[in-house]
């Protein structure tokens, strides 16, 4: 589920990043974002850098905070890849390749690469709008600073409004009890598929 | 606090004993030597470590499990081969107990299951993991070891709720052509353990919670999480104090408990000294709670030592 937001002229909205994690936010108006790989490193200059230790939920994050600001043209990666999991492979692959109808990131090397809470169209507008400049080994804080500020220069902000996910929130069902599963004493059970806990008839 | 009417079953690796009925058997408590980042290890791709430092980690985890009557694993992490060899070596000088081998490699974890069936440490040794990232060529390494427990992670990538979990299990699901407890079965592997795999808080880590607690009901097979990585994925705690994270460490493992855990991978090693006692505590209170529903707790279990 996506929405549009009023705010074509600053690149982002007033909520920018709109999800939570453990990053840095520097200047929203800012060309780059860093992301540090199992590293923790300063990357002066970036609209927002953090490190990034999985190939799934991490990487989630990173392609909605960055395709929520129009700004956002580069994402630097950095850092030390976490071994395993091998977040920066899989956001090369992911830029590289996209997803398949399950949301497997096609072409990672990742252990569980799968995109769950992103629609396709956001993974499109992630190739569209960000280019990746892979610097993965990368340790170098001097040496960041620089290519952030190089690609600062480079680029202007993407010609669109900012592309906002919001994850769907699942209907509410009618609760039906069926027979308890799970015995809490005094005449009263649960039903562990409905999560329902219930006094039993006699 | 529940009492399950499906027949719970015990799964003994080694000597030490999962699951039953919650107030009846104590948690497996498992801490995690050498992983990534421990400073005792100088060289984590030769596997060289600081030997007095880690002998004392793992008599004072000993020590904590004689005292409260909680069971305890040695959980190795190795990110070679040769890491490996190391750890196994100095696991066979200075713990008695099973183990539980890991890696996030899939070519050292199954290197290390052949590894510890030559040196006759396979009947007291753990996989960990059976996933939906195991490959044919690592479930074919498996069965031709000697192997015969593991932790099965019932993370859906697809679908990370309790019943997303609940396919990968049990069907696969749409990321895996069978359950994963099929998979698991054709590789060799009988004493199965069952872990919903923890996301970050705000991603869905309660959930872990609910779906110990539905495994129990459902198939009866023991149910446990490394509940700790949502405490220390948490950033809003980073910058909180050392005791501040420790109380927060205990109750999210208090909390698995509570939700019919069997058994915690509870983090690092250094972490027992809170984690012991907090474990212990929450059986007590688990044993009280149903003792009143015919389950008795066993005669090492903490309610019998510790009060």
């Amino acid at each position: 589920m996506t929405k549009e937001c009023s705010n074509s002229l600053r690149g982002h909205d007033d909520f920018w990043p709109p999800v939570c994690g453990d990053y840095v936010v520097g200047d929203p108006e800012a060309k780059v974002a860093v992301v540090t790989l199992a590293s923790r490193l300063r990357a002066e200059g970036a609209a927002i850098s953090g490190p990034c230790k999985t190939e799934n939920l991490g990487v989630e994050k990173i392609v909605a905070n960055t395709i929520s600001n129009c700004n956002i043209r580069f994402l630097i990666i950095c850092g030390v890849e976490s071994k395993g999991h091998l977040p920066g492979d899989t956001l090369l692959a992911l830029h590289r390749n996209g997803i398949d109808e399950q949301g497997r990131i096609i072409g990672s090397k990742g252990a569980i690469p799968f995109i769950q809470n992103l629609p396709p169209e956001a993974v499109r507008r992630f190739q569209e709008q960000v280019e990746l400049i892979d610097c993965i080994g990368l340790e170098d804080e001097d040496e960041i600073a620089l290519q952030i500020e190089r690609y600062n220069r480079l680029a202007e902000p993407y010609p669109g409004e900012p592309f906002l996910v919001v994850k769907r929130k699942a209907a509410r069902e009618e609760i039906w009890a069926g027979e308890g599963d799970l015995i809490l004493g005094a005449e009263t059970a649960m039903d562990t598929a409905a999560w329902l806990v219930f006094a039993e008839e006699n | 606090m529940f009492r399950f009417k499906h027949e719970q079953t015990i799964v003994n690796v080694g000597g030490v004993k999962f699951g039953g009925q919650p107030g009846e058997l104590p948690t497996v408590l498992c801490g995690t030597i050498f992983y990534q980042g421990h400073r005792i290890v100088q060289d984590d791709a030769l596997g060289v470590f600081d030997r007095l430092a880690a002998e004392l980690l793992v008599s004072r985890q000993a020590e904590l499990s004689e005292e409260t009557g909680n069971p305890a694993i040695l959980h190795l992490y190795a990110r070679t081969i040769e890491a490996a060899e190391r750890y196994l070596a100095f696991a066979d000088d200075a713990w008695d107990g099973p183990l539980i081998i890991d890696s996030a490699d899939p070519s050292v974890r199954s290197a290390s299951a052949q590894l510890v069936s030559e040196i006759g440490y396979a009947d007291k040794s753990i996989y960990n993991s059976i996933s939906v990232a195991t490959g044919e060529a690592e479930a074919q390494a498996i069965r031709d070891s000697e192997m015969d427990s593991a932790i099965i992670l019932a993370y859906n990538p697809a679908n990370s709720s309790v019943d997303g979990s609940l396919q990968v299990l049990e069907t696969g699901g749409s990321v895996k052509e069978k359950g994963l407890i099929s998979l698991a079965n054709d590789a060799g592997l009988v004493n199965l353990l069952i872990d919903p795999g923890i996301v970050p808080l705000g991603s869905g880590a309660g959930s872990a919670l609910r779906f110990s607690v539905v495994v129990k009901a459902r198939l009866g097979l023991p149910t446990g999480s490394g509940i700790h990585n949502a405490v220390s994925a948490w950033p809003w705690l980073r910058s909180a104090d050392k005791a501040t994270k420790w109380c927060c460490d205990a109750a999210a493992s208090a909390l698995q408990l509570g939700a019919a855990g069997d058994f915690l991978l509870y983090g690092p090693i250094e972490s027992a000294k809170f984690i012991f006692p907090a474990a212990a505590m929450a059986d007590i209170m688990i044993a009280e709670a149903v003792r009143d529903l015919e389950i008795e707790p066993a005669l090492e279990h903490p309610l019998n030592r510790l009060v």
